[in-house]
């Protein structure tokens, strides 16, 4: 490779000069503060909850003969325990539950707002229990349905007791029964899918398909960018003179290249430490009370690797043409328009992608499945179905070969547009002129 | 060795940019190419650099075409200058080096040597926008001859340069001769070339009308001029009436004349003498290469109206 050290030579310009620019110091400054905020948005938001005084409920009582202990019963209803949490971990509850004497002063606090309510609980006329809650809540409220429900239950395991149950058999009575959800297919033995992990694949793939669009048409559009510049400032004339033009177009791709992955690097790898030190920290906000992140469910090396691999290929793909775009043009205002066949094309893959990703498109049908071997599709449509797991090994190799012969073809190509272009001044060519640079070359 | 365009043609479009345009420049030798802006200059450079592929005809330099030698066998300094606007100078003059496989180290070593010459050192971590257009010249032409390339090609280095820069550059025009280089640049100030050529090729519309050492160039169209002053200056009239001659630049302290072919010069001097006046001052001389430009182009002034706008555009 006797192009190399020219390529090198030229990306390594294109990296130093756009890394020490003040738009990307300042760029990428900003995007990894914006990853680290939202990385602690759960914490921030737990810290902000505990500073709030625990909502508190209290509990009067005219009779003291009850054998379900009325405020066992609602601490147990109103901080019922979500999957996360530890049971009967006192730090976790949302709800304090206390027993009050004077039921007056009660109500007094709780229209002062220092009791979120008060249930008043006596013996009605026919034997039965009577409830009053007395708060400020809206009657429709969750705290009002969970009092409601808890009332409920005492008052039956009140009726029991004066039925002369036994309070051991009342333990049975209140147990819940066994009860199962199972897939309508009877072929399906798989455990069902929970709600949780349903999600964040779906987020992972179209978080992934994201970023590998944003880094096409941003450093795909800095790629035109540069080539132009190059050419405006006429410099183009003199490294033409040192290098080849494929060497320059080359290089050129590779030094922003390595630039879009230094910032991505740098945006995710603070995501990454955010996420991994938010434990440690919520800890320490928090005194113990942990939030509940984890790393995305479905987030497996493999995947990863293939956004690298579909990300840099698919990005070369792309700035390869973005290059040769450029080189039409000759001065900056235009380069929007020369872009254009290259927007819409990756637009289009992630629009499909993302479609497909969310179910408005079935990801299993065959037309997705052709569409992701397209070299120029295949970056977004892949990564979507591989995060849904529905996809064969061979189909990812296979796309990665096409993809790979389709930038031997776009490098080719851009190669002799460039090599003519770079020299073109003050006219816009149409398609015919394209093709007639690409058959001559010059 | 020698560089060797043969027959080179070159279509644009409509327009027919180089019409078979064939000249030698011998190695070691100062060569001026010079035309009107749009005559073929630019196109023609860009052909013997290989940016631009002639429709016919081929260009060799010592015996091989010019693809087949390495790329820094070649120094180029483009019309229109072009450096990195917001690079710093050292810094792109080592990054032009090293696409010529030059060391980053000598390359950079090279560059203070140069810089201090051209006596801009103190520009040397600075961007290149925040330089004057002289400087960015001078920056220029180190880019050109850093990487100590065998032929230098040049289009228009003293456009835009003032008399001093003009004296640094021509120095070091020379000492790059000197040094063996074969030096191959274009300009419109004939003053120039006749100054530092040892050979000229003169372009119009695409087609050569002159090639050759500058003093066959200038004996080319057989004139010959003769610069006279007398007692009886101010008096032009009995000049007018010689055989063949021509009054061509009346002036103070010298009257020009031409000429014509196959005439004898010494007739003037005759003249003169027989007129009773006194003789301060008779040269033969060979007519300058503006007499011949414009007696085989026309007036450079007139040319450049007429076709600035039209034909520069339309040769990429």
């Amino acid at each position: 490779m006797r192009d190399l050290p020219n390529i090198l030579a030229v990306a390594r310009r294109e990296f130093l000069f756009r890394v020490r620019t003040r738009t990307f110091a300042l760029g990428t400054l900003i995007l990894v503060i914006g990853v680290v905020a939202i990385a602690f948005v759960p914490v921030i938001v737990s810290y902000l909850d505990s500073a709030n005084e625990e909502p508190t409920i209290a509990v009067w009582s005219s009779e003291t003969d009850l054998t379900t202990d009325p405020v066992r019963t609602l601490d147990a209803l109103l901080n019922a325990p979500t999957e996360t949490q530890v049971p009967g971990d006192p730090t976790d509850r949302a709800f304090r539950v206390t027993t009050v004497a004077d039921l007056g002063a009660a109500r007094a606090a709780a229209d002062e707002g220092d009791l979120t309510a008060v249930l008043a609980i006596e013996r009605a006329p026919d034997d039965g229990l009577a409830f009053t809650l007395y708060t400020n809540e809206p009657a429709v409220g969750r705290v009002v349905q969970l009092v409601r429900q808890a009332s409920t239950t005492i008052a039956i395991a009140d009726r029991l007791d004066r039925l002369d149950v036994d309070p051991a058999d009342q333990a049975t009575l209140f147990a819940p029964p066994a009860y199962a959800v199972a897939w309508p297919d009877p072929e399906r033995t798989d455990a069902p899918e929970g709600p949780v992990e349903e999600g964040s694949s779906y987020l992972l793939g179209f978080g992934m398909t994201i970023l590998i669009f944003m880094m096409i048409i941003l450093y795909g559009n800095w790629v035109a960018m540069s080539v132009v510049e190059e050419k405006s400032s006429r410099v183009m004339e003199v490294i033409l003179n040192a290098a080849r033009p494929f060497q320059l177009l080359a290089g050129k791709v590779m030094g922003v290249g390595a630039v879009a992955g230094l910032q991505y690097l740098a945006i995710l790898g603070a995501g990454a430490v955010a996420l991994l030190i938010q434990g440690p920290v919520s800890e320490l906000v928090l005194r113990g009370g942990e939030a509940s992140i984890a790393l995305p469910e479905g987030l497996t090396i493999w995947l990863l690797l293939e956004f690298v691999v579909y990300g840099v290929l698919g990005f070369t793909l792309y700035a390869v043409l973005y290059a040769a775009a450029g080189s039409l043009v000759s001065r900056q205002e235009d380069v929007s328009q020369v872009v254009m066949p290259m927007a819409l094309i990756s637009t289009a893959g992630y629009m499909i992608a993302v479609y497909a990703a969310t179910g408005l498109l079935d990801i299993q049908s065959g037309a997705i499945i052709v569409l992701s071997q397209i070299p120029f599709l295949s970056p977004f449509l892949m990564l979507s179905r591989s995060a849904a797991g529905e996809v064969a090994p061979w189909e990812i190799a296979l796309s990665i070969v096409l993809l790979i012969l389709a930038i031997a073809v776009a490098l080719w190509i851009a190669g002799r547009i460039y090599a003519a272009g770079v020299l073109l001044y003050g006219q816009r060519p149409g398609i015919r002129t394209i093709w007639r640079l690409t058959r001559s070359g010059m | 060795m020698s560089l060797e365009i043969t027959d080179i043609r070159k279509r644009f479009g409509d327009v027919q940019a180089l019409d078979g345009v064939t000249f030698g420049v011998a190695p070691g030798e100062v060569f001026g190419f010079l035309g009107a802006n749009g005559a073929g200059k630019t196109t023609t450079m860009r052909i013997i650099l290989g940016f631009l592929r002639p429709d016919t005809g081929s260009v060799s330099w010592s015996d091989r075409p010019v693809g087949e030698w390495p790329r820094r066998t070649w120094g180029y300094m483009p019309e229109e200058r072009g450096l990195y606007p917001r690079m710093e100078v050292l810094e792109q003059l080592v990054f032009f080096a090293s696409l010529y496989g030059v060391s980053r180290s000598e390359a950079r070593r090279d560059a203070v040597d140069w810089l201090a010459r051209f006596r801009i050192s103190e520009y040397a971590n600075r961007k290149a926008e925040s330089l004057s257009k002289g400087n960015q010249q001078k920056v220029q032409f180190i880019a050109t001859i850093l990487h100590e390339p065998d032929v230098l090609v040049m289009d228009e280095p003293f456009a835009g340069l003032d008399p001093v820069n003009v004296a640094l550059l021509k120095s070091a025009f020379l000492e790059m001769r000197d040094r063996g280089k074969t030096l191959v640049f274009s300009t419109h100030q004939l003053e120039q070339a006749e100054e530092l050529c040892d050979s000229v090729a003169i372009i119009d519309r695409g087609r050569l009308v002159a090639s050759g050492t500058t003093r066959e160039v200038k004996r080319s169209t057989g004139h010959q001029t003769v610069r006279l002053a007398t007692s009886g200056d101010g008096d032009l009239d009995w000049l007018g009436s010689l055989p063949a001659v021509q009054v061509t630049r009346p002036g103070r302290d010298y009257t020009e004349l031409r000429v014509a072919a196959g005439a004898d010069p010494q007739a003037v001097l005759k003249a003169a003498l027989g007129r009773g006046d006194e003789v301060f001052r008779f040269e033969v001389a060979d007519p300058s290469l503006e007499e011949v430009f414009v007696e085989r182009v026309g007036a450079l002034d007139v040319e450049e109206q007429t076709l600035a706008p039209t034909s520069e555009g339309g040769t990429p």
